[in-house]
């Protein structure tokens, strides 16, 4: 309850800053629109449909591109973390990939493969992978040896152990990384939809900013895209606290 | 569960050397260390740190294999995971997301026991060590005490023959660790397991053991074994008594005497300077 209220509290906060900053300055709508206009259109724009049409689409991107980078970084960061030698040899390149800016990739992905929804799920994935394969490496490897050692006395298989305590001990390491990851998919999904979409909450953006001048409508997807980044962050929170108990 | 009164197994050590490969070179950890433990005694195996006396305890409960030599259990080569053998490290060692009561059925659940079966088991198990109440308790809930007696129940759930006890009170507090061994000796006198404790502390060793092998410092071998002939139960106060003593003083004499002979040549350097 005073979880709840603490955010309503902050969130009137933010729109009182928000609101007595346009009155202050002075802004015109396409430099800063005022905290009621935004509603306003974001009223319009769910009205009119224009707003569902492109969200629909934005989310089905991250939820498969979730699911797809976090899936192969979870089986990629339990390879890196039992073993030195796959560590050695992969880590390289996962460095190097991470450190050159999807954002001048993206074009040339969207073009390798296809230009569609798959494109976006690739280029989403990519940006998700990263961060969930290291936590994943530095969880298992957070195995207490003390703990292993307690196992293997009482004679427990390779799959016992992994059940029992590697897969235990990498949780709360491996959903800090999910945390980050889940986020960066709601980025991942807009700078795949800037490579080249028709439809996504990134289209919108593009649409409303430089086309329209429509800063109001631009701030109706950015805090779409905010929302959909705080409801995904929130059920990843609330799987790890199913999940983690401690 | 049948829980035969004359049960214990012997162990045997034969000639044991082992080796480990550190980042400075080879270190050989034991050499020429030999130990015949009979059938439902009580031996205690005393020496300085890193004497190797932790690494015998490890040898007998299968975690390490001997570079020379043999270690048998029953007559069989020590393997671990066996059933007959319960072991306790020096730290509790409690899986931190478990309760108390699934940490001590551990050993059952590894071997396939159903649910309902190995908590029953883990409750009585966690009866006999004292501590009936703190079943549905986590481990970080637990004092120091209460851990290490959780352990023991872990060790004990099997009903094993032998019992390995490396140093499993040496974080306690003295008064708990009077406590803990008074607890000991009436669980070996309900049941004659055959119990291997390490310990660095001489009154400790005279206060438990039947038997109290002295081991000399690296490359640690068994210097020689002290009989304990001390009637039991042996209460604290015993302790005072001459006999006790005289063995506590016999067992320093035998550490310092093989210390004494690693220490020689730094001796010898010192007197020539």
């Amino acid at each position: 309850m005073t979880r709840i209220g603490g955010a309503l509290l902050s969130l009137v906060a933010f729109l009182a800053v928000w609101k007595l900053a346009t009155v202050v300055g002075g802004y015109p709508d396409y430099i800063l629109p005022p905290p009621e206009a935004v509603v306003e259109r974001g009223g319009r724009a769910i009205g009119s449909g224009l707003l569902w049409e492109h969200t629909a689409v934005t989310l089905l991107e991250i939820v498969l591109g979730f699911a797809v980078g976090a899936t192969a970084a979870v089986i990629t960061g339990t390879a890196l973390g039992k073993s030195i030698l796959v560590e050695r040899v992969l880590s390289p390149y996962i460095v190097a990939a991470q450190a050159v800016p999807i954002l001048a990739l993206a074009p040339l992905l969207d073009i390798w493969f296809g230009g569609g929804l798959l494109a976006r799920v690739v280029i989403c994935a990519l940006i998700v992978f990263f961060p969930i394969a290291i936590a994943t490496m530095v969880g298992i490897r957070s195995t207490d040896p003390l703990l292993a050692e307690m196992l293997r006395s009482l004679g427990a298989s390779g799959s016992q152990r992994t059940r029992l305590l590697e897969i235990p001990s990498a949780l709360p390491v491996l959903f800090g990384g999910l945390r980050v990851g889940v986020t960066l998919a709601v980025i991942g999904a807009v700078v795949a939809e800037w490579a080249g979409a028709g439809t996504g909450l990134g289209v919108l953006i593009n649409i409303a900013n430089q086309g329209l001048f429509d800063t109001p409508l631009m701030f109706v997807a950015l805090t779409t895209l905010a929302v959909i980044g705080l409801v995904f962050y929130g059920l990843v929170v609330a799987v790890e606290r199913r999940l983690v108990s401690r | 569960m049948a829980s035969t009164t004359s049960s214990g197994l012997d162990l045997s050590i034969d000639d044991v050397a082992l080796r480990f490969a550190t980042p400075s070179g080879p270190l050989t950890a034991l050499e020429h260390c030999s130990l015949e433990i009979p059938a439902g005694s009580f031996t205690v195996i005393i020496g300085p740190n890193g004497c190797g006396k932790s690494t015998l305890l490890r040898l007998l409960a299968g975690l390490l294999a001997a570079d020379h030599g043999r270690v048998t259990v029953g007559g069989a080569a020590a393997r671990p995971g066996d059933p007959r053998v319960g072991l306790a490290f020096q730290q509790p060692r409690l899986v931190p997301w478990r309760l108390t009561i699934d940490n001590v059925a551990l050993p059952l659940e590894l071997a396939g026991v159903p649910v309902a079966t190995r908590r029953e088991r883990a409750a009585e198990a966690l009866e006999r060590v004292g501590l009936a109440a703190a079943a549905d308790l986590r481990p970080r809930e637990l004092s120091g005490g209460m851990a290490q007696r959780a352990a023991l129940a872990r060790a004990l759930i099997t009903d094993p023959s032998v019992l390995l006890l490396d140093e499993p009170f040496s974080a306690l507090d003295a008064l708990t660790r009077e406590t803990f061994d008074a607890e000991l000796q009436r669980l070996w006198l309900e049941r004659r397991r055959t119990v291997v404790l390490v310990t660095h502390s001489v009154p400790e060793a005279v206060a438990l053991g039947d038997r109290v092998a002295v081991m000399t410092p690296r490359p640690g071998r068994v210097a020689r074994v002290v009989p304990v002939d001390l009637p039991r139960p042996r209460p604290a106060e015993m302790l005072g008594d001459p006999r006790a003593a005289e063995i506590a003083a016999e067992i320093r004499e035998v550490l310092a005497a093989a210390h004494a002979i690693e220490l020689r040549p730094w001796a010898e350097q010192a007197g020539a300077a």
